[in-house]
């Protein structure tokens, strides 16, 4: 290639990548629904063929799709915010009670006792748990209020995440097809493996993580079953799994973000009772209110899902080394918070086969 | 009245050089219009200029070609041996629909050339989508390989 060719290339770059830097910012939304409508397009898009298979209509195909999932989708949220409140409600009347008062001052008290001095310091006064406590239920209620108050441009990003999706599945083939139409004659045939690999990736990636959530769910829902029948008074079993599930789909982080809600509902249930607060692992490992309970039973299928389930269903689907997966992790988390966490393995993935391909065209080029 | 019916009702079919290029090949024979329609969408039509290469040997194969407009030679680039001129609604490259072995030899635009590109990632597709129209090009393509291997054992009897 000509020097200054060369040189105008790389002005051309640095060009297109500053303005790309500057505008960036105000397209973040834009990229975002982008980003979204195809991660959900590269789950449905499977089901969609199969059906447009024996239904003849890919319009009919999408309906079926979308309308399933998002009956599902609305199903769920709706009973979980009725249970939710059901479960606010019962624990604000708890919490205005006198005995309330009490339950805290023995816990305090409790706990005090059972603790070394040097801990003792630690463990703030019963008055000013209860004014935490209380503190806390304001601040849940006012972030419910603040997050109404979002709620119209969250409503808007997901209605147009959905059209985008709509208009994805039905035309994805005809995208992709356009698509190749700008890649040179030369790159034709590596071009379309690239894409299709990268497809694949990603599809193969998304279905195993899919997988991996409901059976992290299904495992949840049934330790939490085992640790109700043994007096742990957990409620909403169903969506705390299915939560963990959905946790689990951050890599590293998920697990721990999962057990929360588990250990925020026992504490709620069980405070006031005496059996809960002197309940012990195996009559020996002190476990009040059934926390460390919790805990045990969420590394046991955390352990079940890292070495049996997760090998099986996505294995080598994205095939980066452990390292990797911590760094990438580390990268995407501090760009943008826990969705870069969530996109960083897939992205990485295709990263990975776009390197791949630049490698072996650089090695084959006289083959081009 | 006619031009009217013929601008409006007349099927537009015909007309598509495509669809009839893939009608006259034999991996798509036996296919009904509509499925036919289905293949053109999949397919992809590529311009290439005089002394291009389609693709070069060892290269890793895709999939097939049908020649639309020009001449394609297929050569051996280190013999120069030439094992094939190809004309309009000729085909070549289609044992890529099958395995991933790199090309066997090299394929050369003698003039300026329209294509069709038909790739094993298309045809992977179909038979998602379209099971049954899947299938029957998967048969045929049996077929069209059975009848080379049959022609090839006629060869090597004869020139024992």
């Amino acid at each position: 290639m000509d020097p200054l060719q060369k040189i105008y290339r790389i002005l051309l770059l640095i060009i297109i990548s500053f303005v790309g830097w500057i505008t960036i910012p105000f397209f973040s939304p834009l990229i975002l629904i982008l980003i979204f409508s195809f991660l959900l397009t590269s789950i449905f898009l499977q089901s969609v063929d199969y059906i447009e298979g024996y239904l003849k209509s890919r319009v009919i195909g999408v309906i079926t799709v979308l309308g399933t999932s998002i009956t599902v989708s609305i199903l769920f949220i709706g009973s979980f915010f009725t249970s939710f409140g059901i479960q606010i409600k019962t624990f604000s009347n708890k919490i205005q009670k006198d005995n309330f008062t009490v339950a805290v001052e023995n816990l305090s008290s409790k706990i005090t006792s059972l603790l070394p001095e040097f801990f003792n310091n630690l463990i703030p006064e019963s008055d000013k748990i209860i004014l935490m406590t209380k503190n806390f239920m304001v601040n849940i209620f006012q972030n419910v209020l603040a997050l109404l108050g979002s709620a119209g441009n969250f409503v808007f990003i997901i209605f147009m995440v959905l059209i985008f999706t709509i208009i994805l599945l039905i035309e994805y083939h005809d995208f992709k097809r356009s698509l190749v139409r700008f890649i040179p004659n030369k790159y034709l045939e590596i071009g379309l493996r690239t894409i299709y690999n990268i497809e694949q990736q990603i599809s193969k990636y998304l279905r195993g993580q899919i997988l991996a959530a409901s059976s992290v769910a299904i495992l949840s829902i049934i330790g939490l079953f085992i640790l109700n029948k043994i007096g742990a008074n957990i409620t909403l079993v169903i969506f705390i799994g299915i939560i963990a599930g959905l946790a689990n789909l951050i890599p590293m982080v998920g697990p721990f973000i999962g057990m929360i809600p588990a250990i925020l509902i026992a504490l709620m249930n069980n405070i006031g009772n005496e059996s809960a607060l002197t309940h012990y692992i195996f009559n020996v490992i002190p476990s009040p209110f059934f926390i460390f309970d919790i805990i045990l039973m969420f590394i046991i299928v955390q352990q079940i899902d890292n070495n049996f389930i997760t090998p099986l269903v996505i294995g080598e689907s994205v095939g980066l080394h452990p390292m990797v997966v911590m760094i990438v992790l580390i990268i995407g988390g501090t760009l943008i918070g826990p969705l870069g966490m969530l996109f960083a393995i897939p992205a990485a993935g295709v990263l990975k086969v776009l390197l791949r391909e630049i490698i072996f065209i650089s090695k084959n080029s006289h083959l081009l | 009245m006619e031009a009217l019916y013929k601008n409006f009702f007349r099927k537009k079919d015909n007309a598509n050089p495509v669809l009839k290029a893939l009608e006259e090949i034999p991996i798509f024979e036996n296919l009904l219009k509509k499925e036919l329609r289905k293949i053109v969408q999949l397919t992809h039509e590529r311009k290439y200029k005089s002394n291009e290469y389609v693709f070069k040997k060892h290269a890793p194969a895709e999939g097939m070609y049908v020649i639309l407009d020009g001449k394609i030679e297929i050569r051996d680039p280190k013999s120069r041996n030439i094992f094939a001129n190809l004309n309009s609604g000729d085909f070549f490259g289609e044992l890529a629909l099958l395995d991933e072995k790199p090309r066997s030899a090299s394929a050369v635009c003698s003039e300026p050339s329209r294509l069709i590109g038909f790739f094993r990632t298309d045809l992977l597709t179909l038979i998602k989508r379209y099971p049954e129209l899947g299938n029957k090009i998967l048969l045929n393509l049996s077929r069209v390989l059975g009848e080379r291997l049959r022609e090839t054992n006629k060869n090597i009897i004869e020139l024992n």
